[in-house]
């Protein structure tokens, strides 16, 4: 943006910087980046993407728009065939359907999903005059992959809070247990928004590797969401020295010291965030401000009054919860129970992610283990662009 | 002879929508919008802790969740008993808001709107001026000749309503691409930088933001800001202005009820609502044909009047949506729930069978005594703006309406083109002030307070009333027991989109849609570019 006069996707040399992008978030290094850009260069056809929007607040549509990387002008220029996307394609209401269509005719399509299915009340969310019951039916057993993107397609999200009045579900929930697709295989990129880099790095590798990563056992990419964003948190050394924020703008506010106890939820949720973060990774939440859980199920009951520090949260020794201001009941939490099977919670992960075939796929290689360091890729290495972060100011003392 | 039109899905909006139309010897002579979404926000807000409802309410809209996250804290907040923000609050929510409407009305004029307008593959027969835009055009064309159009599949791109000539369409094409990295950029600015990630923010909290942005990020805000202004001044509005000529017969398409509100936004040290950078107020249609109204051709001498206007007038129905007939009747959004659905059914795209007695999960959203129709949005804001004797909206506007050659004729902006038209110069205002507000910040130095967290009171009632950038938003909720009893949320397409009331008269979007050319049924491109033109 600063230098007006480039524009995005043109250049091959633009690409490769793309696909090196691409490599980093995927896990393999930034060398590979020819190899990338000639796996999808040789493709005859762009692989044709289909994104559907169901009960949703389109914020993981604008999320995507934000995307650099991979930059999302490029992506759609050079990488895919996005054939339907409500938010960006030209085209409106029977041309729309028609491009839907066909691409359900021709079958072997990538299938990102937007937002919840309405089950208990189907006409709460139409699209072409069809339900999402009808829609999501229709689409799944056709696409090559299912991609769930935020919060929403993956869990149902904030339509599922209580009392859930329409009967809001998560896409492979549906699928699996209403839809009659038993055994459904849906990817989840959880977080409210879903994170959109996240999201297109996964389908590229999934296109360019022609196998999925192995999943979570809530069906999450193994290697982006096998950590506690506690664990990987900048400001952990503050809640292990027991430096806490107590109110909002005070003395340790400044600091930058640890959430914890005005109600940071980063301890009981897995996500890539702290080293993937946001937008281009110019920021993250805690820099601003305490976490809330978004990339887990259930969140809206089970992680709130947000203000409120959980007692699932055990402080660090040498602290006692009744020095510590009010303590509110009420916080289970879904996801953990979830993740204790078959994960070892640690500090520190560095293994790299274990790959397995699609069902359904045409596997090329055998497992990879890759190499990556962690799950969140450094920010791509033109840091000039990058800014000062909150959690980089100085200590006072 | 009479042919039933129906658009669903809307794309290149937020959410859902679908619109019904009836066109006859090329006019529409009747139409119904449906939002085809329902979630029951005003169901599951029900007994939450009262701190939380802003994180709940952003979720209403993933594009302007900043705007619901002001209306929800400040619900919150003064139903919690907090009075006037901390001044380094008000501006950090100034920058937040401005970051979000500078990236909005970038997204929108590009990403939403252009396509109605812009030619894609016409920029092929176009003799590129520079070697950026012959590498533009060589994009264009691999993508056109790799037979996989992706998003530009489908659209009417032969219809005769595209008037731009070749160049200008390869030169807003490449300007697509630069604005895609704009909003980004302008996002960066505040949302990201400050927020944590957009969308969905995270440095609101009830009593005031959750810390005093550290230097580098005002600093950052400044930057950024900086290029975005660079972007609108030196290519959206020569964009406008290049196009508008080529389009001034929808000058005099979609002017609608003519009704026009505003609760204003981005608060002054006074932090009185009609004193806002776009202040609080209604255009009544009865007081413009009343007074000289926009009739006068005198440069900036056009009289608008404006009336004050108070969110508590705001009035639900409920007889042609998806609710019982007795949950709306006229009273206050507050006394006013979602739960007695009533669905009946969505009427079938084909066949001639048009919407029926009940047709939308939107309520009809109506003000004051006469429950009057009112559209919202950057017009509404540009108008109320005008009125009351903003300087700089009088500038805009009137050097804008000079530059397509209809000086002093303000009442233009009543239509497609004039909406298009205010979005834009409302960016450039917003854009001017942007850094003023991080300067403010900044002299108010480094311990500013910036967050006062109330307890939760047993009961309280509170109130927003703070334009989304599409348009007039408030929320209201009602602590009860300590928790939420009731909170409700009137956002701009509410407005816009409501559905026709009790008394049968038609929704803002509806009204605009009748007497508007449709050259050709089979295409209705007119009917997108007029409801592009609210931003849904």
């Amino acid at each position: 943006m600063e230098e007006m006069s480039s524009f995005p996707g043109i250049t091959r040399r633009e690409f490769l910087k793309f696909c090196g992008a691409l490599g980093v978030m995927i896990g393999v290094s930034r060398l590979a980046a020819p190899e990338i850009a000639d796996a999808l260069a040789t493709l005859a056809r762009r692989p044709v993407v289909i994104w559907s929007q169901f009960q949703e607040c389109t914020g993981c549509s604008v999320n995507l728009l934000q995307a650099r990387r991979p930059n999302i002008a490029q992506v759609i220029l050079r990488a895919i065939s996005l054939d339907y996307q409500e938010v960006v394609m030209a085209s409106a209401g029977d041309q729309a359907e028609g491009l839907f269509q066909k691409a359900l005719d021709r079958g072997g399509f990538y299938y990102v999903c937007e937002g919840a299915i309405a089950t208990d009340q189907p006409y709460a969310m139409t699209v072409g005059g069809k339900t999402s019951v009808e829609i999501v039916k229709a689409a799944y057993p056709r696409a090559k992959v299912t991609i769930a993107i935020g919060s929403c397609a993956c869990f149902g999200n904030i339509q599922a809070a209580y009392p859930n009045p329409t009967g809001a579900k998560g896409i492979g929930d549906f699928l699996r247990n209403e839809g009659g697709f038993p055994d459904a295989r849906v990817v989840n990129i959880s977080r409210c928004p879903g994170q959109a880099e996240d999201m297109l790095s996964t389908l590229l590798y999934i296109v360019t590797n022609n196998k999925i990563p192995a999943l979570d056992p809530i069906g999450r990419p193994e290697h982006l969401y096998r950590n506690l964003i506690h664990d990987k948190c900048e400001r952990r050394k503050h809640f292990d020295n027991g430096q806490f924020i107590r109110a909002f703008g005070d003395d340790g506010t400044r600091k930058g010291w640890c959430w914890a106890m005005v109600g940071c939820r980063g301890p009981l949720a897995y996500a890539p965030c702290p080293t993937n973060k946001w937008n281009g990774g110019l920021s993250w939440c805690i820099d601003n401000g305490p976490c809330t859980g978004c990339s887990e199920p259930g969140f809206w009951d089970t992680l709130t009054p947000f203000y409120d520090r959980s007692p699932d949260v055990e402080l660090p020794d040498g602290i006692h919860p009744s020095t510590i201001g009010a303590i509110v009941t009420g916080a289970t939490v879904a996801g953990i129970a979830a993740h204790a099977v078959g994960q070892t919670l640690t500090h520190r992960m560095g293994h790299g992610a274990v790959m397995e075939t699609v069902p359904g796929a045409e596997a090329t290689d055998e497992e990879a283990t890759e190499e990556a360091e962690s799950a969140g890729a450094p920010p791509s290495s033109d840091g000039a662009d990058r800014p000062p972060a909150g959690n980089d100011r100085q200590e006072g003392e | 002879m009479a042919r039933k039109i129906v658009i669903d899905p809307v794309t290149r909006i937020e959410g859902h929508l679908r619109v019904t139309a009836v066109v006859e010897d090329g006019v529409v002579t009747d139409a119904w919008n449906t939002t085809t979404l329902f979630r029951g926000f005003e169901i599951f807000m029900k007994n939450r802790d009262p701190r939380d409802i802003w994180h709940f309410a952003m979720r209403i809209c993933g594009v302007c969740p900043t705007a619901h996250g002001w209306n929800g804290v400040r619900a919150s907040e003064m139903a919690m008993g907090v009075g006037r923000m901390d001044d380094a609050t008000r501006l950090v929510r100034n920058m937040m808001e401005a970051s979000q409407i500078a990236y909005d009305h970038i997204l929108w004029f590009y990403v939403l709107n252009a396509f109605d307008y812009v030619n894609v593959p016409n920029a092929l027969r176009a003799k590129p001026t520079t070697p950026a835009l012959r590498a533009v055009q060589d994009q264009v064309r691999a993508v056109v000749e790799s037979g996989q159009l992706g998003p530009f599949a489908g659209q009417y791109w032969d219809h005769p309503g595209y008037k731009l000539p070749p160049e200008l369409d390869l030169e807003l094409t490449a300007h697509y691409l630069l604005a895609i990295e704009a909003q980004q950029t302008a996002n960066d600015a505040g949302a990201v930088i400050m927020g944590g990630k957009f969308p969905m923010i995270m440095n609101y909290a009830p009593g005031g933001v959750t810390q005093l942005p550290p230097p580098e990020q005002i600093a950052f805000f400044k930057s950024r800001m900086t290029i975005v202004k660079k972007f609108i001044d030196d290519i959206m509005i020569p964009d406008l202005l290049a196009i508008a000529p080529h389009y001034m017969d929808l000058a005099n398409e979609g002017k609608g009820h003519g009704n026009y509100l505003s609760w204003g936004v981005l608060d002054e040290k006074s932090q009185d609502p009609y004193d806002r950078l776009f202040p609080r107020g209604g255009i009544f249609a009865k007081d413009l044909t009343d007074t000289l109204g926009f009739l006068s051709t005198k440069p900036g001498a056009a009289v608008v009047p404006v009336r004050k206007v108070d969110p508590d007038d705001t009035r639900m129905f409920t007889g042609h949506s998806w609710f019982s007939d007795g949950t709306g009747n006229g009273r206050h959004p507050l006394e006013v729930g979602q739960e007695d659905i009533e669905f009946t059914q969505l009427a079938p795209i084909d066949g001639p069978e048009l919407p029926g007695e009940k047709y939308d999960w939107t309520q009809a959203v109506r003000y004051g005594n006469d429950s009057l129709p009112m559209e919202v949005g950057p017009l509404a804001q540009m108008l109320v703006s005008y009125g009351s004797g903003r300087a700089e909206a009088r500038a805009v506007v009137d050097s804008t309406l000079r530059a397509i050659g209809a000086p002093g004729k303000i009442e233009l902006l009543q239509s497609d083109l004039g909406r298009i038209a205010a979005r834009v110069l409302k960016a450039k205002i917003n854009i001017d002030n942007a850094v003023r507000w991080a300067e403010e910040l900044e002299a108010l130095g480094p311990k500013a307070p910036v967050n006062s967290m109330p307890e939760v009171p047993e009961s309280g009632v509170g109130k927003g009333g703070w334009d989304a950038p599409r348009g007039a938003l408030c929320h209201w909720v009602r602590i009860k027991d300590h928790r939420v009893d009731t909170f409700s949320a009137v956002p701009a397409s509410n407005w816009n989109f409501s559905p026709r009331d009790d008394k049968g008269v038609r929704g803002p979007v509806e009204e605009c849609l009748v007497g508007h050319t449709v050259e050709d049924a089979e295409r209705p491109l007119e009917i997108l570019r007029l409801v592009h033109s609210f931003d849904p």
